[in-house]
């Protein structure tokens, strides 16, 4: 039995290489930000004397002027607050293309969207002093979410935007909304409820609105139309925000050239038109897309969508409308000049009298500002770059992304520009200044740009080959290599060879990193070990080649093990598409219980079909538990989507009911072990019981949960004792720990869906053992591991991450279960304790299921073949199981690089990779745990060879 | 080539299968030109089932009548007892369909009617012939593989109906969760669809088999054709 423990140590070499593979991925993906919590603050003028100094001493009086250049010449001083205020009606045209503002009439065969807005240029033209048209360049991701951050912090926000609270949608930044609040002013939303949601309570009045259904074309639109002239006629306000979702919703439906998009587009013209008519004089009204749309391609079927970085989606349209005029000469005004989106916001910010936010990348545009004198002017230009100052000092102490000498060189640059400002006397002074200050701030953006919004796309793809390379190999290996001869295999010297050539590829590394040839050690660690695998694995496939083509002459396997495989290709395939993935759940269920139902068919008795009925009927109860996304409409405005906090009457009584009655069934089979699992049981209900209602006492539930919890790891650690008895009672055992540590995390109102999980789990093991094999009555081993099992098994430990009532959704995790057993962070290792509890919250059923992988082939008779068999057996099941998992990875991981530009990336895509992902650690980890605790308790004579 | 008795039961099979891919698609080219096609699930819509009814029943009788002339002896007539036996059967297995489906996942406590019309088309195209053929017994005895069956038989081909008709609507339930909301996406309407195309493709395959069959002495490659469709088809 020398091959024992090389079977434990080839699983554990596999899960290294996906995970790291996959964590390569992820670090080239997963573009993060670290958001600062800082608040810009300015002073008011008026504390300032006439040294320049705040709070001065000196009481001579001076004009403004003479004040703001004192000031300019101290460049420590700090933000000052603009003396003059006007107040900002912000209409945000969702997906307003720079080009459907156009207007020819002279142009040939117009298209639907050309010429529709007509007001904009017949303002400009009749106007010019008094409005502005600019190209609104955004930065990708053009998502709406993305968009309105970037549009209001003037920054350039990532997926992960990390902070304290992670899950949460709320803005965790200074932005210009709180400015206004924070000075006591009034701030105004209609329309699109995604503002809601950023800025929760910052609102003196908010009309939102629902806005998924992209199919619903004027809802939200008329709504806000019935709102907004009396609102701003209302006059109470200081920056008012509407969002209007009819023309981007018009682009999804329909694409933009489409009699629709006509409509939506005139209709924004006659608001346009109503809108500037009755604007009161002291209001700039800015009207902006937060992006553009792709053109419509008939014969590729793509329209009017968003997301990606084409230029069609990057322009959108900026129109500044204030009946007193903006300040710049002919050049600023040019039309069409482009401009960030990130400019905005300390344009608007400058506009209402306010400091930019903190996290602000942008540079003032005053062409957008209402004509204000030099010294003004230089007031607001050094606000910015003092602000900028600021925030990259504080970005270089919080955040290594950016190399620090670039830093420290631009924060000298800035600091200069400051000083400059001081010397600018005239308007032509201040136009050179001007000119410097956008040079700077361009190359400050690109700097960070860099950094936040470009993928690395080299490490993308080298960590898809990897993993092409390890799923591949190990699949020729695990279904090509005839059973028998697997065990010889492993007691061969394949296992320590390949850990020798990981010691020499580590060493190799570590001395070019240590001579300083490669830069990025845990790359080339990564890089080498998997290519090396990778070669290794395939030497295998080369000497066992006769063996492999042979079977898979002779092999025809039954059609439930062809579509067992062809299942899980296609549960991952479907990844590729959102809808599927936010179906998920009912996929797959849908595939498991026609994999079930096909080995029922073949087995063709009575009881088989009675047990796959009973199996369908515990999957369809778990369908009430499953939870709701936004995306799916129907049940989320309903309110479903909303957990409940605590269980009700009913919730308790089953879950009381379900873990006696699991406890009570298990405990008769289990000899000595069962006594543990009782005990255990009785803690957990004790537990919910003590805890539930008003009536409940939190302490003494959180006493007995800790004791729950102590049972189970106790009687975790006594299973590695051997008795000699076999390996299935072990087993069992951990799965039904597994089950308890589940119920204990998922709490009283949703325990009922693990013992669903666990009876589902039961009936498909009783079902599969009784699978017959081909031609022969005599049970075989080789039946029982073929690959069907492992997906089978795979995809119900996949869909049981729905059926416990979660979602791929970032905002659907609930953090309570950190806590039922007290707050672990008063633990010193709290950490750990918080981060494994919300990894078997969140993950427990793929463990459980994973743990559980060595019984598909042990369940029933399998005291018949020798130890050596059901070793190998173990083996082969664990490692296709762990396979299926990388084959979802890789398919997830694909995805995510297909469509990192799509609309619906970070929404969607990206959490079913991190999730996915989840699910795969916690499968390794427990298919590990399956095959040692086989491996420790398998009996070590050989009784039949 | 064929025996007697195989070649007549292979006309026998064939002009079925050619009745079936003629009234079908005229059932279907008539209810979408008179914009009925997406309702299809609700109740107004049972003249389509009693259709195929009718038009199941007429061919089950060509094929027995055909099966009387043959060998009078063995058939015996068909009682009221037989009658009933057979009704109770359907209800219950049309029943069996509803039960099946909702566990698939079709909605639990709403869309019973949809739902109901489902199972009874997957009945009536599925085990209705096969009954009508056969005989209770016989049916349930060949849904359970008690007893086989031979290539290139009515029965084979009744089995044959039957399990692309599940594949269909099996596969028609792949289009529901895309979200392209076009109104046949509701539910029934992609499983009903798909059952109905799948027992015209098995119909379709079969008449093309019997025409290759007829041609392969002529044109060899045909063999080709007849063992893919032979892998199709299940035959114990």
């Amino acid at each position: 039995m020398k091959e024992k423990w090389n079977f434990i140590l080839y699983l554990v070499w596999f899960s290294y290489l996906l995970l790291s593979a996959v964590l390569m991925f992820g670090q080239g993906f997963l573009l993060s930000r670290k958001t600062l919590s800082d608040v810009s603050e300015c002073v008011y003028l008026n504390n300032f004397g006439c040294d320049g100094l705040e709070n001065s001493t000196l009481s001579s009086k001076c004009s403004e002027d003479e004040k703001i250049q004192k000031i300019l010449s101290l460049p420590s001083s700090p933000l000052i607050c603009s003396p003059k205020r006007n107040r900002v009606a912000f209409i945000l045209v969702d997906a307003l293309r720079y080009d459907f503002t156009e207007y020819d009439e002279n142009k040939e065969k117009p298209l639907f969207y050309h010429n529709q807005l007509p007001i904009i240029q017949k303002i400009v033209k009749k106007w010019p002093k008094r409005s502005r048209i600019f190209r609104f360049m955004a930065d990708p991701p053009t998502t709406t979410l993305q968009r309105l951050k970037a549009l209001i912090t003037g920054s350039l926000p990532t997926f992960i935007d990390m902070s304290s609270n992670f899950a949460a949608i709320e803005i965790q930044e200074d932005n210009i909304i709180d400015q206004v609040v924070s000075s006591g002013s009034k701030a105004i939303l209609l329309g699109d409820d995604t503002w809601a949601r950023l800025l929760p309570g910052r609102w003196a009045r908010s009309h939102s609105m629902y806005s998924f259904h992209t199919w619903d074309l004027d809802t939200v639109d008329s709504e806000v139309d019935s709102k907004i002239y009396d609102e701003i006629k209302k006059g109470d306000w200081d920056l008012l925000i509407a969002h209007y979702l009819g023309v981007d919703h018009a682009g999804h439906r329909y694409g933009p050239n489409h009699p629709e998009m006509a409509r939506k587009l005139t209709e924004t013209n006659k608001r346009l038109e109503k809108l500037i008519e009755m604007l009161p004089s002291d209001v700039i009204l800015y009207v902006a897309g937060d992006h553009g749309m792709t053109e419509t391609v008939v014969h590729e079927g793509i329209e009017g969508d968003h997301g990606g970085e084409s230029k069609a989606e990057r322009t959108a349209a900026l129109f500044a409308y204030y009946s007193s005029g903006f300040s710049g000469d002919d050049s600023d005004r040019m039309s069409g000049r482009e401009i960030q989106q990130t400019d905005l916001a300390p344009t608007i910010s400058a506009a209402l009298g306010r400091p930019p936010p903190a996290p602000s990348l942008g540079n003032l545009l005053l062409p957008l500002l209402p004509n204000i004198p030099v010294t003004h002017a230089l007031l607001h230009l050094t606000n910015n770059l003092k602000q900028v100052t600021q925030y990259l000092i504080r970005y270089g102490e919080e955040s290594q992304q950016v190399p620090l000498e670039r830093l420290a060189n631009l924060i000298n640059a800035t600091r200069n520009q400051i000083e400059k400002a001081a010397d600018v006397k005239n308007d032509m002074e201040l136009r050179a200044y001007v000119d410097d200050v956008r040079e700077l701030m361009g190359n400050l953006r690109g700097v960070f740009r860099e950094v936040w919004v470009e993928f690395d796309s080299l490490s993308m793809l080298r960590a898809l080959l990897l993993l092409l390379l390890a799923i591949f190999f190990n699949w020729l290996i695990i279904e090509g290599i005839p059973f028998e001869r697997i065990s010889n295999v492993f007691s061969s010297s394949f296992v320590p060879s390949v850990l020798v050539a990981f010691g020499v590829c580590v060493g190799i590394c570590y001395s070019t990193y240590y001579f300083q040839v490669i830069d990025d050690l845990g790359h080339a660690i990564v890089l080498t070990t998997g290519l090396v695998s990778g070669a290794l694995t395939c030497m295998l496939v080369i000497m066992h080649w006769d063996g492999i083509t042979q079977r898979w002459y002779e092999g025809r396997s039954l059609f439930y093990e062809r579509f067992g495989r062809s299942a899980l290709f296609a549960s991952a395939i479907v990844l590729v598409s959102n809808s599927y993935i936010i179906e998920e759940g009912a996929t797959l269920s849908f595939l498991t219980l026609t994999i079930l139902g096909l080995m029922a068919w073949n087995i063709g008795t009575m009881k088989a079909l009675l047990l796959w009925a009973g199996f369908g009927a515990v999957m369809a109860l778990t369908r009430t538990y499953r939870g709701c996304r936004e995306e799916q409409g129907e049940c989320w405005t309903s309110g479903e989507g909303m957990s409940a906090g605590s269980a009700t009457r009913a919730a308790l009584v089953l879950a009381l009911g379900s873990v006696s009655g699991v406890v009570a069934t298990a405990r008769r089979h289990l000899g000595w072990r069962g006594y543990g699992i009782v005990i255990a049981g009785i803690f957990t209900c004790a537990h919910w019981a003590v805890g539930w209602g008003s009536l409940g006492s939190p302490s003494r539930s959180k006493m007995l949960a800790r004791g729950a919890w102590l049972v189970i790891v106790t009687m975790f650690v006594i299973l590695w004792k051997r008795d000699g008895r076999g390996t299935l009672l072990p087993l069992v055992v951990t799965g039904l720990l597994f089950y308890l540590a589940n119920a204990l995390v998922l709490g009283a109102a949703y325990a009922p869906t693990a013992g669903l999980a666990l009876l589902s789990g039961f009936l498909a093991l009783n079902i599969v053992s009784m699978l017959k094999s081909e031609g022969m009555a005599k049970f075989s081993l080789a039946t029982r591991c073929s690959s069907s099992m492992a997906c089978l098994w795979a995809l119900l430990a996949s869909y049981h991450f729905y059926g416990t009532g979660h979602h791929a959704t970032l905002g659907h995790v609930r953090w309570t279960a950190v806590f039922h057993a007290g707050d672990p962070n008063y633990l010193s290792i709290g950490h750990i304790v918080s981060v494994v509890l919300m990894f078997i919250y969140l993950f427990g059923m793929p463990l459980m299921f994973g743990a559980t992988v060595p019984l598909l082939g042990l369940w029933g008779r399998a005291g018949s073949v020798g130890p050596r068999t059901q070793l190998a057996a173990v083996f082969t099941l664990c490692l296709k199981f762990q396979l299926c998992f990388a084959i979802r990875i890789f398919a997830c991981a694909l995805s995510a690089t297909i469509h990192c530009r799509h609309l619906m990336v970070w929404g969607v895509f990206t959490p079913k990779l991190l999730f996915e992902f989840g699910s795969c650690i916690a499968a390794l980890i427990g298919s590990l745990i399956g095959a040692t605790l086989t491996a420790w308790h398998i009996p070590c004579q050989t009784r039949n060879s | 080539m064929f025996s007697l008795n195989n070649n007549v039961e292979l006309r026998r099979v064939t002009i079925s299968s050619l009745i079936t891919c003629i009234y079908l698609p005229s059932i279907i080219t008539v209810i979408s030109y008179k914009g009925l096609l997406y309702s299809v699930g609700n109740a107004s819509s049972c003249y389509v089932l009693f259709l195929i009814f009718v038009a199941e029943l007429m061919k089950s009788f060509y094929l027995n009548s055909n099966n009387d002339l043959q060998n009078k002896r063995k058939t015996s007539k068909t009682t009221p007892s037989d009658i009933a036996k057979a009704t109770i059967f359907l209800i219950a297995a049309m029943f069996s369909f509803f039960i099946g489906i909702i566990l698939f996942g079709a909605p639990v406590l709403e869309y019973h009617e949809e739902t109901l019309m489902l199972s009874t088309v997957l009945t009536l195209l599925t085990l209705f012939p096969l009954i009508a053929h056969t005989g209770v017994e016989s049916a349930v005895q060949l849904l359970f593989g008690v007893r086989s069956f031979s290539r290139d038989t009515i029965i084979a081909m009744l089995v044959n109906n039957a399990l692309l008709t599940v594949c269909g609507a099996w596969l028609g339930a792949v289009v529901i969760p895309l979200d392209w909301n076009t109104p046949w996406q509701k539910w029934p309407i992609p499983c009903y669809l798909g059952a109905i195309g799948g027992y015209l493709i098995s119909n379709v395959l079969t008449v093309t088999k019997v025409t290759m069959m007829s041609e392969a002495a002529k044109y060899p490659i045909f063999k080709l054709g007849i063992n893919i469709i032979n892998r199709l088809h299940i035959s114990k």
